[in-house]
């Protein structure tokens, strides 16, 4: 396969699942903001502002959003200008999906051509004032849609590996940005004794956000708190959007496209271990916010191992070639 | 009303808003000012408008029944059948203070009840004080003779609870029934939040509204709670007579909710004493049930035996201390409208205390004396039959016609025992969206939901229910009432919700990296990005 054709499925997997995940983030903080007020510490620090921070929009005011519900709500969903907005992201996968015409079945074309156009008819800017749940549940419908059309459609060959590969990396990356806002370090070194505030409002929320909350709920021994919804939303690899789970399918997807391994696979499957010892031994709520660093930082890495052994063959010489 | 429909939708719905003579009116003081709390909510829906109103109105009949919440409803003027509930678009507003009173009210009157059921089925104390007849309590319908005797692990009867308050002219609270059996509504408590987020997001501007989402946790953590011992985490299930029943959208809602198993009665099944339900894996030991069933159909061999509903053997692995029912058994004994009148002399007796919350005058009619009485003036009181509930056969003597009038008063007159008569309350009003698009005061009252296992836990507001006829006081859902989301604000100085002062820990947000975009202009700049990428970000060490 052409890198330049893996590397645009690739990406048209991560638009997808990024639009998902940011419709499922900005609903669930929705509904959580209007319930307790921003002084009900169970709520904190789980804002508008986080949301900036999980997209990783450095100047939030030079993007054009006001951290306000209204502002980041307008800016991420219907502003063509920010690149992290619903409708960007939904346009960058269709003008992706458009150089794969020879490549995706027609019937995924087709789907992913109209969910573009309806968004760009939409009137998301008007969202924020009547409820923009609506403008979210067609994302989330649509994204079900995609994918449920590649599944059934889609022959299971490299083509169909790297659009997942790029789904579980984005998915995997997601929940570790909001797991790292949610569960932020405390500045706490002078007092140990110091009780950690009470994050269940987060908790819930964040299992809101990943669309976990059912799934958590039939699952885990547990009431829905900080620590098991934190290492749910980690290691529990039986829910799909688990880190856990997501890792575990792109060693799989990968796993696939280079059966005789490469950097990527043994990171990835460096990486599923890795998982598999932590979720076996205690997090406590002060460790947390190192071990999703240390999580995303290798998750990372597998990107850029991803990005490099199979989008710029040109830098790995002939040597791969004739490998594989 | 027929004049103001052809005026310009956009106009203040509020323009003809006119407060109802000799009633409390929650929005609105006396003097046709709003109330301090609901002022801001009534400037944003002046500033809404009509026209956004109905258009809210519109998308909430689709809301509701996508998500098929419904209510079966056996209205006068209809058949039987789904319909979704019916949910006002203006919110109820409490203060602080005002749910601090209530919630210690209902907590009072809770703790009572489950004192007094306890009692009942044991040593009798409040009996042989000669506080409560016993030939009362023995004739009601609600006494359970098979509960005698059995005493929760945890000492708990009433684990759930609630409580209907209405307020009078004077915007007193009085308690108007409690309900111990299956008490339903708590679903439509939590999605009417959700949907109120989704039509009128707006609303909420200015409001700091405590949740109400965590009613579940609450309902699961008192099931547990009265589970027979501890084994590792109780199995819990809720049991629900089937998709027939009108309350069935509540029974699965609690269910998903608290992520335990919604079960019928042929997945329960009996034996030596201990109660199972049958999965793939084999019979699984059962600790807890929340019964949405009536008890009288939940085990044939104690109660109706045509029962087929129910689950034989249950009652005496309940005996035996095997598995928790909630709410116990017999509870219906302090959900009887003639016990009612007693709650008060409960609350004095077992606590020592003075209730906080009235109760609504009631006579006695087993009482000749009260009988009489109230025969002479039939036209001023309202009447009730003593052990249904959901409103049915109430009468209310000063909108009856001659002909009911006649048909009530034969009927107490055939079985005196069997009714109470109230003095009219006069319920508070509160803005409501009529089915013409104007706001207009209409009736309403509370249900708050008590929860009880190692503590008493009630959820903030509860369910209001609105009566969405004109000058209709009947508010059950099963009669064609509607409901309200209810807010209880924090308080602007909550000191139970705040942390110590310099003992809150400051949060560091954390700084993270743009999320990557591959520009889609060429393939050249694209790896020439990650040519850029791979050059800033050296190769790092492993993970520890």
């Amino acid at each position: 396969m052409l890198a330049r054709i893996a590397s645009e499925l690739y990406w048209v997997g991560r638009n997808i699942v990024r639009a998902e995940h940011t419709a499922r983030m900005l609903d669930g903080l929705f509904l959580l903001e209007l319930e307790g007020g921003a002084e009900d510490p169970a709520s904190v620090p789980l804002s508008w502002q986080s949301i900036v921070v999980v997209m990783g929009i450095e100047d939030a005011e030079a993007a054009g959003s006001d951290i306000t519900r209204e502002g980041v709500i307008r800016s991420l969903s219907g502003d063509r200008d920010n690149p992290y907005s619903l409708i960007s992201c939904v346009g960058a996968a269709r003008e992706g999906a458009r150089q794969l015409r020879e490549t995706l079945p027609a019937e995924v074309w087709e789907s992913l051509n109209t969910y573009h156009l309806t968004m760009r008819r939409r009137n998301l800017e008007h969202g924020p004032r009547t409820g923009p749940d609506s403008a979210y549940s067609y994302v989330k419908e649509r994204s079900a849609l995609f994918w449920g059309l590649c599944l059934a459609t889609m022959q299971r060959d490299a083509a169909y590996s790297f659009l997942g590969a790029g789904a579980r990396i984005e998915a995997a990356e997601m929940v570790l940005r909001m797991l790292r806002v949610a569960f932020p370090p405390v500045r706490s070194a002078d007092d140990e004794s110091l009780e950690l505030p009470r994050r269940d409002g987060n908790a819930i929320a964040l299992l809101r956000a990943t669309g976990g909350f059912q799934a958590f709920m039939r699952s885990a021994a547990a009431a829905p708190r900080a620590e098991p919804v934190a290492r749910f939303l980690l290691f529990e690899s039986a829910f799909p959007d688990s880190v856990a789970g997501s890792v575990t399918q792109l060693g799989r997807l990968v796993g696939r496209i280079d059966p005789a391994g490469s950097t990527a696979t043994l990171r990835i499957a460096r990486l599923i271990s890795d998982l598999g010892l932590r979720s076996r031994s205690e997090l406590t709520p002060a460790e947390m916010p190192r071990a999703f660093r240390e999580i995303q930082n290798e998750i990372e890495r597998v990107e850029s191992d991803i990005a490099a052994r199979y989008f710029s063959p040109d830098d790995q010489g002939i040597q791969h070639a004739v490998l594989s | 009303m027929s004049e103001a429909a052809s005026e310009p939708p956009t106009r203040d719905p509020f323009a003809a808003y006119q407060c109802l003579a000799g009633r409390f009116d929650e929005a609105i003081s006396p003097d046709g000012a709003p109330r301090a709390h609901t002022r801001r909510m009534l400037e944003t829906l002046a500033r809404l408008g009509e026209q956004r109103l109905v258009r809210a109105a519109e998308r909430r009949e689709t809301i509701f029944l996508q998500q098929g919440i419904t209510f079966d409803s056996a209205g006068p003027d209809e058949g039987s059948g789904d319909r979704p509930f019916a949910l006002d678009l203006i919110p109820r507003i409490l203060t602080a203070s005002e749910w601090n009173f209530i919630s210690a009210g209902v907590a009072q009157r809770v703790k009572a009840l489950n004192h007094f059921v306890s009692d009942v089925y044991g040593a009798r104390e409040i009996v042989r004080e000669g506080l409560v007849p016993w030939p009362l309590i023995a004739s009601r319908p609600g006494f359970a003779r098979p509960a005698h005797g059995i005493e929760p692990p945890n000492g708990v009867f009433c684990h759930v609870t609630g409580c209907d308050l209405v307020r009078d002219q004077a915007g007193e609270w009085r308690v108007l029934e409690d309900n111990v059996r299956v008490p339903s509504g708590i679903s439509y408590v939590l999605e009417n939040r959700i949907a109120m987020g989704r039509m009128l997001p707006e609303l909420f501007g200015g409001y700091s509204v405590r949740p109400v989402a965590n009613y579940p946790e609450f309902l699961f953590n008192a099931l547990a709670a009265a589970a027979p011992s501890p084994r590792g985490r109780p199995t819990v299930v809720v049991w629900t007579p089937g998709p027939a029943n009108s309350a069935y959208f509540e029974h699965a809602f609690l269910a998903r909710q608290m992520g335990v198993e919604l079960v019928e009665a042929s997945d329960l099944v009996v034996h030596d004493g201990t109660c199972f339900m049958k999965t793939t894996d084999g019979l699984a030991r059962v600790d807890s049930i929340y019964r949405r069933i009536a008890e009288e159909f939940i085990d044939p061999v104690e109660f109706r035996p045509d029962s087929l509903l129910g689950v034989p053997g249950l009652v005496n692995a309940a005996r035996l201390g095997n598995v928790a029912i909630a709410n116990a058994l017999g509870t219906g004994i302090a959900d009887d409208k003639a016990i009612y009148h007693y709650v008060p002399t409960m609350i004095r007796f077992y606590l020592g205390e003075e209730p906080l919350l009235a109760n609504v005058d009631t006579y006695l009619l087993g009482d000749p004396e009260q009988l009489e009485n109230v025969l002479g003036r039939l036209d001023q009181l309202v009447v009730k039959p003593t052990g249904e509930s959901g409103g049915k056969g109430v009468f209310i003597g000063p909108s009856a016609t001659e002909r009911e009038m006649a048909d009530v008063r034969a009927a107490i007159e055939a079985d005196p025992a069997n009714w109470i008569a109230q003095e009219v309350v006069w319920l508070s009003c509160a803005p409501t969206l009529t089915a013409a698009g104007t706001v207009a005061p209409r009736a309403l009252d509370l249900r708050p939901f008590a929860v009880y296992g190692e503590r008493i836990e009630i959820v903030p507001g509860g369910l209001t229910r609105v009566a969405l006829g004109e000058g209709s006081m009947i508010v059950n859902s099963s009669q064609g009432g509607g409901s309200k989301d209810t807010w209880v604000l924090t308080e602007p100085d909550d000191d139970s919700l705040a942390l110590a002062p310099g003992l809150t820990p400051q949060f560091e947000p954390p700084s993270l990296p743009a999320l990557p975009q591959v520009p889609w202009a060429t393939q050249s700049q694209h790896q020439q990005q990650q040519h850029a990428r791979r050059v800033a970000a050296p190769p790092r060490a492993g993970i520890g």
